[in-house]
């Protein structure tokens, strides 16, 4: 089913579903991509799909109901199975869906240039090989993939927008005696990436990890590349943002609006219309129109992330942050370029240890802030050089204390899935040799 | 069909309830619905695989289409692919206690809530349950003439309750996920214990890094195998290269005592009665008495590896199977829980599991406890909270000391390669010494 197809079969789920509720809400993705992949340096395997997806959303008298399906020519059953669901949930004050608005559906995140082929993908390994040449490692295993979507958002107030998506992405993954290495890239746009940086960076880790040095017990100043910091962000302190986990009592940020919950020089933000990245929308996954907000300005926390539902329940405003992991279930709270950014400096001149990425991240408490990882790449770092690698370790603390503690930015920043940061620099971090 | 030497094709259809309360507020109850195949063909360079949303069985030539589809896309492929000689055969799907599609989710919705008050405590400030139901029909067909169909449900509930003080926010988790049928019944003390860890962390200490002697419970002793083991035998990854068990098979890195197995056909929450490739499912002894013994292989890397069991390939709907564990478990010895404590003396009793991560080619793994208690003198003292460990494949094996006599298996999910498949892991009780252990505590 092509989506000009699909506009005829909205209408009419709208037009069925309000024979019996208040409100309709329609989420139809459709997209195909190819992928293939390395096993050491031959492509093994080349695959493609196509997906659609349909989500329905339905609300009467406060309660939402919600269905999905993937075979869109069986509507009136997922229509009928959203209405079910709503008679099942809690009815929650509800003030209506968005109505229509000018904004702009130009796609910010489409690149006309990307050819979704397996020629493309094949051209994107061999330069990511060609990378992995510049050290003496092997490669054990890679991927490149890319992909194009279109995503058609309507309601029954009116709201029917249409966005278009385009992506690649690339991995390689390196050995060399008993170190490994890992790299990656992503981007909307074909010319934002660099393969033969990603197999050169993942060949220079496998490659200068090998014969490390055990660490003595301590604190140290580290610094966490922003792979690494991302690892701890993302699944600890971005929740802490999210108004539903603060109003529910699962932020420890509950009661901080207004505090110093970092150190001055940092700031955190979520710019849904930054150019050239990869999370840009105009409008979030339930048609809101998008714009910055900032969470934590130079420290203090100023913000938290919002969707109707929740901003409806609490007395709040939308902040535009719905968004959908595909087409199934409800829309949740999300951001779309999350940024940390502040004051840059050198922050690699004096020597300290570098960490470019951890093992377990995901095992820290996403409560209270504690973790212990074991560090993947760690060196010593002096005068912005890697110097004698570190073998092995653990690195424990809280994410939300180090915060405290950051002394310093990188210059550059690197786009790590949806999170846009710099490497940081941390004082008096606990990490535990063997 | 000209240049195509294999194909099969799994096309899994079915669907998915959930309810999810939070805080006494029903937030989303409902059922979707899937459909998805994945064609796998092998022409003379390697794989072409298509993966097709909404499959709609087709033969003659519009599946001869399809085929052609999916070996052109193996034409970039550079390297031929080989299958390995593999048994047939397909287990039954253990019988349900109580079907959970005969169960109104009106009545699911009643019970689950009943599980959710159960963490009402003045210390919890908040409490959240979630019910998940997932039915497949699984069909799958291979162009060497193997075929079958099977039907099956899994079934389950978490429940978590987070006890805020001051500045401090812990949180006390419970799960029971299976194979058996409707599962929400019987469990209604879930919530509540779940609550009575929570509140009892807000008191507990960061424990303190270093290394010394660590008991571990079945759930921990489980997640430990699975890191620490399972995924570095998979083939597909001795294959890349990328394991530090390549070329160890026949080396001894454990204790006499120890023996890790992985068996799919266990009926636990990890079971398949057939792997995704059409192979009848074996019990693999990855490690038997302290030697390497058996990877787990899919018919690629059976062949191209050997040294192991093909049957563990598995798969998510609608994509290309890759080698798994399933049931995951060291197997039980012969000491008691008091003997147990006794050679600990001095330690830390761990207890709980909130997932691990390992790089099997360079041998490292961490997993971490949900809570633990300090060891003095046998007996287990003050409780203590986030605590991680960490080790290297090669070595830590030799430092299980002792196994005990009852192994339990604990559900869970398993992530790789981008897809999460249902796992069980278990153990029983176990003594590690020289462990490894993470924590912020300082004296």
């Amino acid at each position: 089913m092509r989506w000009w197809a699909a506009v005829e079969w909205i209408d009419q789920i709208i037009k069925k579903g309000l024979k019996s509720v208040d409100e309709v809400e329609i989420f139809y993705v459709e997209g195909r991509s190819i992928s293939a992949d390395l096993k050491q340096k031959k492509i093994n395997l080349a695959s493609a799909s196509e997906d659609c997806g349909l989500g329905i959303r339905t609300i009467h008298k406060g309660r939402i109901g919600s269905s999905s399906t993937n075979d869109p020519g069986h509507w009136s059953e997922c229509l009928d199975a959203a209405i079910a669901s709503g008679h099942l949930a809690t009815p929650l004050p509800w003030e209506g869906l968005p109505v229509a608005q000018d904004i702009s559906q130009t796609p910010l995140t489409f690149d006309p240039l990307m050819k979704v082929e397996p020629a493309s993908a094949l051209a994107l390994l061999e330069q990511m090989l060609a990378g992995s040449e510049e050290h003496t490692a092997e490669v054990t295993a890679g991927s490149a993939g890319l992909s194009t979507s279109t995503v058609t958002l309507a309601n029954s107030s009116g709201v029917h927008y249409t966005d278009s998506h385009t992506g690649v992405s690339l991995s390689l993954e390196a050995i060399h005696k008993q170190s490994t290495g890992y790299e990656f890239d992503h981007s909307s746009f074909m010319n934002k990436v660099n393969p033969f940086h990603v197999g050169e960076r993942a060949s220079f880790f496998a490659h200068e990890s090998a014969g490390g040095k055990e660490i003595p017990t301590g604190n140290y100043e580290i610094l966490l590349s922003p792979l690494a910091y991302a690892e701890l962000l993302g699944s600890v302190f971005i929740p802490a943002l999210n108004g539903r986990n603060v109003h529910a009592g699962r932020s420890r940020f509950a009661k901080s609006i207004g505090e110093q919950v970092s150190v001055p020089l940092l700031s955190m933000y979520d710019d849904p219309l930054l150019q050239g990245a990869d999370g840009s929308v105009s409008w979030d996954a339930e048609g809101m129109p998008t714009h910055r907000i900032d969470f934590i300005r130079d420290g203090v926390l100023e913000a938290f992330a919002y969707d109707l539902k929740t901003a409806y329940r609490y007395g709040k405003t939308s902040t535009a942050s719905a968004v959908r992991g595909g087409y199934g279930g409800s829309p949740g709270i999300g951001h779309h370029n999350f940024v940390v950014d502040g004051k840059r400096s050198s922050i690699a001149d004096e020597r300290a240890v570098y960490v470019h990425s951890v093992v377990g991240a995901h095992t820290a408490n996403p409560m209270s802030g504690e973790f212990s990882v074991e560090l993947s790449n760690a060196f010593w770092m002096e005068g912005g050089e890697f110097e004698e690698p570190i073998r092995s370790a653990m690195l424990s603390g809280n994410v939300f204390s180090l915060h405290n503690e950051i002394i310093g930015m990188s210059q550059k920043s690197r786009s790590i899935g949806s999170l846009i940061l710099p490497s940081v620099r941390i004082n008096k971090q606990h990490i535990i040799g063997k | 069909m000209p240049g195509i030497t294999y194909y099969d094709l799994r096309h899994v259809t079915g669907q998915i309830t959930h309810i999810d309360i939070d805080n006494g507020i029903c937030e989303s109850a409902g059922t979707t619905f899937f459909n998805k195949a994945v064609l796998r063909v092998i022409s003379k360079s390697g794989w072409g695989i298509l993966q097709i949303d909404n499959y709609q069985p087709c033969t003659g030539r519009k599946f001869d289409e399809l085929l052609q589809k999916a070996c052109a896309l193996s034409a970039i492929t550079q390297e031929p692919v080989n299958l390995g000689d593999v048994s047939r055969g397909v287990l039954a799907v253990p019988a349900m206690k109580e079907d959970p599609r005969l169960v109104s989710i009106e009545e699911k919705s009643a019970i689950l809530s009943e599980i959710e008050k159960g963490a009402i405590h003045p210390s919890v400030v908040n409490r959240r349950a979630n019910y998940i139901e997932r039915v497949e029909q699984v069909g799958f067909f291979d162009s060497s003439g193997n075929e079958y169909a099977y039907e099956m449900c899994r079934s389950g509930f978490n429940v978590l309750a987070v006890a805020s003080r001051n500045d401090n926010t812990q949180m006390g988790y419970e799960r029971e996920h299976s194979i058996d049928g409707f599962n929400l019944r019987h469990h209604l003390g879930l919530g509540k214990k779940a609550a009575g860890i929570a509140v009892a962390l807000l008191d507990a200490k960061s424990a303190h890094g270093g290394k010394l002697k660590a008991i571990l419970d079945p759930e921990l002793a489980g997640v430990f195998a699975h890191e620490a083991v399972g995924h570095a035998s998979e083939g597909d990854l001795i294959q890349e290269g990328n394991s530090v068990l390549k070329d160890k098979t026949g080396q001894k890195i454990g204790n006499d005592r120890l023996t890790i197995v992985d068996d799919p056909g266990l009926p636990e929450f990890g079971f398949d009665p057939v792997d995704s490739e059409g192979v009848a499912v074996r019990r693999t002894e990855i490690i038997k008495n302290g030697v390497v013994n058996a990877f787990l292989h899919n018919r690629e890397s059976l062949a191209a590896v050997g040294n192991g069991i093909a049957g563990h390939a598995r798969g998510m709907a609608g994509e290309p199977p890759l080698v798994r564990m399933s049931n995951t478990f060291i197997e039980a010895g012969d000491a008691t829980d008091h003997e147990i404590f006794e050679e600990c003396k001095n330690g830390i009793f761990l207890k709980g599991s909130r997932g691990g991560q390992v790089d099997p080619g360079r041998g490292v793994f961490q997993f971490n406890a949900e809570y633990g208690y300090l060891v003095k003198n046998g007996e287990c003292t003050g409780m203590v909270r986030d605590v991680s460990l960490s080790g290297d494949i090669l070595t830590t094996l030799h430092n299980i000391a002792l196994c005990g006599k009852n192994r339990k298996m604990s559900p869970g999910y398993c992530g790789k390669g981008g897809q999460s498949v249902p796992v069980s892991d278990g153990a029983p009780t176990i003594l590690l010494c020289d462990a490894v252990v993470g924590g912020s505590g300082m004296d």
